[in-house]
């Protein structure tokens, strides 16, 4: 049957049913043609899938020999055996690491999509803005889609995306689906190039929705720790990731005045966000400013550790990263728990239709400890009121959840110097020395670990002894809780399209040296400082250094001669020698954003269902370098395999092998380092820039020094190259004693050496490397590995070859 | 005392992985004396020590790997630990490089050494942060099985084929089960 695009007759019909589909929409004004790929499906980006792990190997390390997924097993896959389904061990691992990419992909989607309805249903739909100096203003959805949101309603077509592909993705891990490793890893990159979406979507909902900072360089300067946490007030304790009932019980309480009577204090990245809310420059529905109320009290990793400190008297927790005995460490405390949303419910009642009276009336009598109230604004309500009754009844069992002197020495005395909690420690803590340390009177080395104890509790529950051992380092540490008191920058939301157009031509050149990423979550291999250092050379070198997320929460800790912590001193800009906190950890889709934005505002490359160009671009072009140093979520494995898609390299500590796979180059195979030049199609080897995609780092200084080196790109000019090779050079004689041994691959022409090691450098090159040197012109004769050349295109992409009008 | 002497430490006592749900699968590492481990160093063509940060923890162990190092085994100085050889102005065969991508190209059977002499048949972790010389013998465990993987670290090492029992809060004794292994090597 014939149709007419946008009209019927409806005469003469009888008992016929009408569907109407998808509204056809004017066209949209964007000067962009449709790219090859909008909206690709599991195999669409399969190729450039391919071209990354051709030269990045895939590299398996398993924690388990065997396969333990269905009833075939369990079957021993030692040595890259196959197990009864005919899968091998690289097989296996390939769909280990899908499995925690989409757990990962779906924890940011699914808090997307609650945010969506919840957004729509509060404030109605609304127009997506991001304000007159951020004008591409969805990079990810953009270049993914091909489409542009207009209100909150169109990131609906968004969702819809992400949640079939994960339906895709998902069942191709099911016994007799894919096998082949190379497939699975295509299929995980698909998934954290989702997960990026679904970050967006989710950041962008929210920062329109509760007016957000769009891009605020000068966001303010927010109070962070323990010891902000007002104990002459009840303390409101929201954890997690969704900001929806945390943001209610702050609209609660300042609707009826009560922040003299109660202290909201965020943990995790709810922190982050409660802090944004009402700070931006779009339309207002939520008070004005509130976002400067509420306190950070601190990441996730410190969580046992704040509990255990008696700062808190009511709890309520949303989503992800929330520690699964929440529950009964509060109930040991007396401190009564909301469970706010459908992913943790806790065991406890669902009491979302009981009046508030009643509700508020169980918890502060301790008739309940804890209940779940799945609607936002009840759930706030009941939790100011809650921590503002119990306080007062709850002073007693506050007063005993605290060791005394005498607990803390009966404790010590118990140690029997097994060391079984040595076995099970993730940072394998001799506590056994800090305690005999102890018993001599001597806590500091009680303080010393305190940062670096990951706050599990793996060791209380191994000790014959049944010491609380995290008892014991909260009675050394006590002073330091009621001292920890930080300011942080409020989380600022993407780069805007100036700081970009600034930015954009120093990074592809390389007199920026790079955009150090530092996200993820705690359990950093030798505590919190470590964020602090990295984030410090960094900003200190002249890199732009933007965060998010649990790592800027505990870079914040930390101050330097004068007191400052790092966000009083440097600017918050996207630029070079600042440090941005993007906000949470779904704002961690901003730092992809920038990169997109660097490729389509600086370059004018067309963005717009376009993921493979744009991917390739970043990968030859823009020298950035994400590090998740203290991965704990499989969000941070998710993230930072959607940011290998997009061409982004990642630095990961050493527990992050737990999530088995990298990408590694082979510096040794000139084949796996050829171009294309996009002038003329001609093949060209290139420097081994960037080196590998995910590195695992044993230690800080490991880590700073493969990071400065993944920020090479073989498109950096001459002074971007002698640039970024100085600080390689530094960071290696600072941290390691000597030059790195691989400098010279580096090298293209004499303009390309550091100045400060010029002379020596020239001297090694022709003694040891054999290259041969024009002295009196400075010039190189023979030697490097290809020319500098400012106007090379490399691409890995045959499409991008231009082609003779 | 003087028969203990002669037999040498124990280094086969306390085979439990250091973290201890670290449990792989059917194939465990054995526990082996330390001269059984410096005959096999020894016996082996191309053995390659391989160390980490540790080391800073416990500095007379750079004294030791150094000792192993004259003796002829190349050494990967991983994470920062090579400001230890510089410090101590030993490099003569010492390389710096990632126990990642070291692990990484020990993988493949056409890797030409760090010396650009060859794939290594032996590789001896030393100093190591647990969890990452785990997983980094559990690559070589699965993925290439021509290297003998030997743990000389305080840890029992699960992944490894020879390794001593866990010697983590005894450390005269480890220092001395190293010597052990050294003299064995120089027999």
């Amino acid at each position: 049957m014939a149709t007419r695009e946008g009209s019927f007759s409806v005469e003469d019909m009888k008992n016929v049913q009408i569907n109407i589909g998808a509204v056809v929409k004017e066209a949209e004004e964007w000067d962009q043609e449709m790219g090859p790929h909008p909206k690709p499906g599991v195999a669409t980006l399969r190729s450039w899938d391919h071209i990354i792990a051709n030269r990045y190997k895939i590299m398996y390390a398993p924690a388990d020999d065997t396969c333990t997924l269905c009833t075939y097993g369990p079957c021993d896959l030692t040595g890259n055996k196959k197990g009864a389904c005919g899968i091998d061990q690289a097989g296996a691992c390939g769909k280990i690491v899908l499995i925690a990419c989409l757990m990962g992909c779906c924890a940011h989607a699914a808090h997307g999509r609650h945010l969506y309805h919840w957004c729509i249903d509060k404030f109605g739909d609304m127009k997506f803005d991001m304000g007159d100096e951020i004008l591409v203003d969805s990079p990810l959805y953009q270049t993914i889609m091909g489409s542009k949101p207009r209100t909150l309603k169109d990131f609906n077509e968004g969702l819809l995306y992400v949640e079939e592909e994960v339906v895709q993705l998902l069942a191709a891990t099911h016994t007799g689906q894919e096998s082949a490793f190379i497939d699975f890893e295509s299929k995980a990159l698909h998934a954290g190039m989702l997960d990026l979406l679904g970050m967006e979507i989710c950041d962008m909902l929210q920062i329109v929705a509760y007016d957000m900072p769009r891009g605020a360089a000068d966001a303010p300067l927010i109070e962070i720790g323990m010891g902000t946490l007002d104990q002459n007030k009840g303390v409101l304790i929201a954890y997690g990731h969704n900001l929806a009932a945390g943001a209610e019980a702050m609209i609660y309480a300042e609707n009826n005045n009560l922040w003299d009577k109660v202290d909201i204090g965020g943990v995790c990245c709810t922190a982050h966000d409660l802090n944004r809310i009402g700070l931006g420059t779009g339309e207002l529905k939520v008070p004005k400013g509130i976002g400067t109320k509420p306190k950070v009290a601190g990441a996730m990793g410190w969580w046992r550790k704040m509990i255990r400190s008696g700062v808190m008297d009511c709890i309520m927790v949303d989503e992800q990263c929330v520690f699964c005995d929440v529950l009964g460490d509060a109930q040991k405390r007396k401190i009564p728990v909301i469970a706010t949303t459908d992913k943790i419910m806790l065991g406890l009642p669902d009491r979302t239709n009981d009046p508030v009276d009643a509700i508020v009336d169980d918890l502060v009598n301790f008739k309940t400890p804890g209940v779940a109230v799945l609607d936002p604004v009840k759930a706030g309500e009941i939790g100011i009121r809650t921590a503002i009754a119990v306080k007062p009844k709850r002073a007693e069992a506050k007063i005993q959840s605290l060791i005394t002197e005498t607990q803390f020495q009966e404790g010590i005395k118990k140690c029997t110097t097994c060391n079984e909690c040595a076995f099970v420690c993730p940072p394998h803590i001799r506590i056994s020395n800090l305690i005999a340390e102890a018993m001599k009177g001597n806590l500091a080395a009680f303080s010393d670990m305190y940062e670096i104890c990951v706050g599990c509790g793996r060791c209380e529950q191994v000790c014959p002894q049944g010491i609380n051992i995290l008892d014991l380092f909260e009675y050394a540490n006590r002073q330091y809780v009621k001292n920890q008191k930080f300011k942080m920058r409020s989380g600022r939301g993407p780069a805007r399209d100036t700081e970009i157009r600034a930015v954009g031509m120093p990074i592809v050149m390389g007199s920026i040296p790079g955009v150090i990423a530092l996200v993820g979550c705690s359990n950093y291999p030798n505590g919190t400082k470590e964020c602090y250092d990295i984030a410090k050379e960094f900003v200190d070198r002249g890199y732009i250094v933007v965060t998010s997320g649990c790592m800027a929460m505990d870079m914040s800790l930390y101050t330097d001669e004068e007191g400052k912590t790092i966000w009083e001193q440097y600017g918050g800009g996207f630029d070079g020698r600042n440090i941005c906190n993007t906000g949470s950890c779904v704002s961690n889709a901003n730092i992809g954003d920038a990169a997109i934005k660097v490729a389509t505002i600086f370059a004018h490359r067309n963005h717009r269902g376009n993921f493979d160009d744009i991917a390739d671009y970043i990968l030859n072009k823009v020298g950035a370098c994400g590090i998740a140093w203290g991965a704990y979520s499989q969000k941070a494995a998710s993230i930072a395999t959607g940011c290998n898609r997009l061409g982004i390299p990642v630095v990961v500590q050493p527990h992050s092998v737990m999530y088995r796979r990298t990408f590694m180059g082979r510096t040794d195979k000139p084949e796996d380092w050829m171009v294309i030049d996009a002038r003329d199609g001609k093949m060209q080897q290139i420097e081994p820039a960037p080196e590998a995609m995910l590195y695992v780092a044993e230690t800080k200084e490991e880590a700073m020094l493969e990071m400065a080196k993944l920020c090479f790109r073989p498109s950096d000019n001459s002074i971007g190259r002698s640039i970024k090779l100085t600080h390689y050079c530094d960071i290696s004689m600072k941290y390691f004693g000597k030059l790195p041994d691989d400098w010279h691959v580096f090298v293209r022409d004499v303009k390309d050496l550091p100045l400060a090691y010029k002379d020596n450098m020239m001297k090694t090159l022709e003694e040891k490397f054999g290259w041969k040197i024009d002295w009196k012109a400075k010039k190189f004769i023979s030697g490097p590995l290809r020319p500098a050349d400012v106007s090379f295109d490399p691409t890995n992409l045959p499409r991008k070859i231009r082609t003779k009008k | 005392m003087a028969a203990e002497a002669k037999k040498g430490i124990d280094t086969t006592k306390n085979p439990v992985p250091f973290e201890m749900a670290q449990i792989p699968g059917p194939e465990m590492a054995k526990t082996y004396m330390p001269k059984v481990i410096g005959a096999i160093i020894k016996k082996s063509k191309r053995p390659l020590l391989v160390v980490g940060a540790e080391l800073f923890d416990d500095p007379i162990m750079f004294e030791k790997a150094i000792e192993i190092g004259k003796l002829g085994v190349p050494i990967a100085a991983t994470a920062h630990s090579v400001k230890g050889f510089v410090d101590r102005g030993y490099m003569n065969n010492v390389y710096q490089i990632g126990l990642h991508p070291l692990t990484s190209y020990l993988r493949f059977e056409d890797w030409k050494g760090l010396d650009g002499q060859g794939q290594y048949d032996t590789v001896i972790f030393m100093g190591i942060f647990y969890k990452f010389a785990n997983a980094m013998f559990a690559t070589l465990k699965n993925f290439n099985r021509n290297i003998r993987r030997i743990s000389l670290d305080r840890y029992y090492h699960v992944n490894a084929n020879m390794t001593f029992g866990n010697m983590a809060f005894t450390p005269d004794d480890y220092h001395a089960a190293v010597d052990e292994v050294i003299a064995a090597m120089k027999k």
